[in-house]
């Protein structure tokens, strides 16, 4: 919907937001070309979450918390299950630690796959959406369904099931996949690192609107690898804590546009943050596997990635990483491992991290001696991305002002994409609003 | 019996009425003969679909659309390749009730495009009214379960044996 305010503005008013994980609105606010206001607006109900976990056994979370997205479900099993073993003072021993990475690798390669090919990709070549790339480019589609099916398929032999895996518990898992399960998934995983590299190959070759954002980026980083399932929270500014002290500095507040809340790191004076792809790659290029390393070399990411537009670049980059990591995983696993640890209950309060395909995801649970929830905090990705994503449109929309509408609006779908923003669990619509003068 | 017919029900069970195809082929499942060789699926993801109707020529598929009728509306479509594609309209309807961004509509005209579509595929689209997380089905899609089963069997009508 576009129309003049009497003042000379201009509004813009898109009934929904295409290819984005759930729904929510935006306005946008153009006067005398300058942009006056801009809003995200989500409606995303971790909240809601949070208020049932309340009462609920310290065993649920994983299970729970599983339930709020379809795409990235593993994110929230495993953080769950961090936050949880921390609060009983249980380390799981390091072949659990591995698993959870293949069970996540799996989500990473079915998540990174959708996006790039079946939401992002059709912004860089000039459709409006899946369906007409694939008229004109079936291969491209079909690798991009392949790739997102061997994510399916690892996510289903390690978690019982591509969507929602029931496998996952409190301590690990409630079977161990087998050697003969996993090394089934060799030659599937082998097809999908070909086609991650010409994922790579492919997506380097798009044009990209020159920006270069000065965000904070913030990401996990563990010991040794690259971050996915677990790590230490580090950030472009040097800053660097362990994932417990993740509250004294990042604040959740109300914004009046939103249902998610905003975040806010060490006060907000340094600006926005973000999480996400290009905070991973930037923090962690030195922890890619050979492979992924030297196809970002050969896609032209440096050492450095600020451009948000690239993010697709980096994702592909991710899927080699994803695969090669799985690959490893399978190659080197040995039956007879045990499943799970035990976790009696304590009282206490418990932290855990882990790398959604959208950035950090943060969990903390306060358990009384029954191991009963007393409290819960669930921070996701795209809560914390909201404010760069609204920055990215504020400096954006002021260099399209001479765009009509149409493709002003197009233009700034693809920027909100570039964050792979997911509000799955919204039940409301993404309304574009502009407002000019 | 030739194998060849697929039930989907697309859908999340814990999300109001975006559950009604799940229980819908449940329903079909329970009274169907043992051995009338017709595969039943509860299915959250639609891309699976482009797999999962691999092999088939008969498919019918349930679930929740967003059209502004009544909820427990039931509504019918014929998509398959033999069909003519979807308008974009209806596209972005069949897919609006569902929690991914690739929906069911989508997932017709993708399988479309990429010669991947079954001849013959029906989706019966029941209107949901609420689809709230943690919420069972809505009275008017729960009263419509039992008449949308009927209408799945009448699709299958000409594949089971009597």
């Amino acid at each position: 919907m576009n129309h003049k305010l009497t003042d000379g503005g201009h509004v813009m008013h898109v009934g929904s937001l295409a290819r984005v994980e759930g729904e929510g609105a935006m306005h946008i606010e153009v006067r005398d070309g300058r942009v006056a206001d801009v809003q995200l607006q989500i409606y995303e109900p971790p909240r809601f979450y949070e208020a049932f976990l309340r009462g609920r056994a310290w065993t649920e979370p994983p299970d729970i918390t599983a339930r709020i997205c379809g795409i990235c479900p593993v994110a929230y099993q495993m953080s769950a299950c961090w936050a949880i073993e921390d609060a009983c003072g249980v380390s799981v021993p390091e072949a659990i630690r591995l698993m959870r990475r293949l069970l996540y690798c799996g989500e990473w390669i079915e998540s990174h796959a959708l996006h790039v090919f079946l939401l992002h990709a059709p912004d860089f070549l000039g459709y409006d959406g899946a369906v007409e790339l694939a008229a004109d480019h079936p291969s491209v589609v079909e690798t991009g369904l392949r790739l997102k099916k061997a994510g399916n398929r690892l996510m289903t032999v390690v978690g019982g099931r591509s969507i929602h895996p029931i496998n996952v518990r409190v301590g690990g898992f409630h079977r161990m996949p087998r050697v003969s399960e996993l090394r089934a998934l060799r030659p599937i995983l082998e097809q999908a690192l070909d086609d991650a590299l010409a994922t790579v190959r492919l997506v380097s070759g798009f044009d990209f609107p020159d920006m270069e954002q000065p965000y904070e980026y913030v990401a996990l980083r563990p010991e040794v690898g690259y971050p996915i399932e677990a790590g230490r929270v580090v950030t472009s500014l040097g800053n660097d804590f362990e994932v417990g002290d993740f509250p004294e500095h990042v604040a959740e507040f109300q914004v009046s546009h939103s249902h998610a809340l905003h975040a806010r790191l060490d006060g907000g004076a340094r600006g926005p943050y973000v999480v996400g792809p290009l905070a991973r790659y930037t923090l962690n290029h030195d922890r890619l596997g050979e492979p992924a390393r030297e196809a970002a070399r050969e896609a032209g990411l440096g050492q450095v990635c600020r451009n948000p537009f690239r993010s697709i670049v980096v994702r592909a980059v991710e899927l080699v990483e994803a695969v090669t990591e799985a690959l490893r995983i399978v190659d080197g696993w040995s039956d007879g491992v045990s499943p799970s640890v035990p976790v009696p209950p304590r009282a206490g309060e418990g932290f855990g991290a882990s790398e959604a395909p959208r950035g950090i995801l943060f969990h903390r649970y306060v358990l009384d001696e029954d191991g009963i929830i007393r409290d819960a905090q669930i921070v996701p990705p795209t809560s914390q991305n909201q404010a760069g994503i609204e920055a990215d449109l504020r400096a954006l929309v002021e260099t399209w002002t001479d765009l009509d509408d149409h493709a002003l609006q197009h233009r700034c779908e693809h920027a909100i994409r570039n964050y792979d923003p997911c509000i799955s669990c919204a039940t409301h619509f993404l309304d574009l609003t502009v407002d000019r003068s | 019996m030739t194998g060849a017919t697929l039930v989907v029900g697309v859908g999340r069970s814990d999300r109001g009425d975006d559950g009604v195809g799940p229980a819908v082929v449940q329903l079909v499942a329970s009274r169907l003969p043992g051995e009338s060789g017709v595969r039943i699926l509860a299915q959250e993801d639609p891309t699976a679909l482009l797999d999962l109707w691999g092999g088939h020529d008969h498919v019918v598929v349930v679930d929740a659309v967003v059209t502004g009728d009544a909820a427990g509306t039931i509504h019918r479509f014929d998509v398959g390749a033999e069909a003519p594609p979807l308008p974009a309209g209806v596209r972005a309807q069949v897919a609006q009730a569902g929690t991914h961004a690739i929906g069911l509509g989508t997932a017709v005209e993708l399988g479309r495009a990429l010669h991947r579509l079954p001849a013959r595929v029906v989706v019966l689209g029941v209107e949901a009214g609420c689809l709230d997380i943690g919420t069972a089905l809505s009275s008017p899609v729960a009263d419509s379960v039992e008449a949308a089963a009927a209408l799945v069997w009448k699709e299958l009508a000409a594949d089971v044996p009597g």
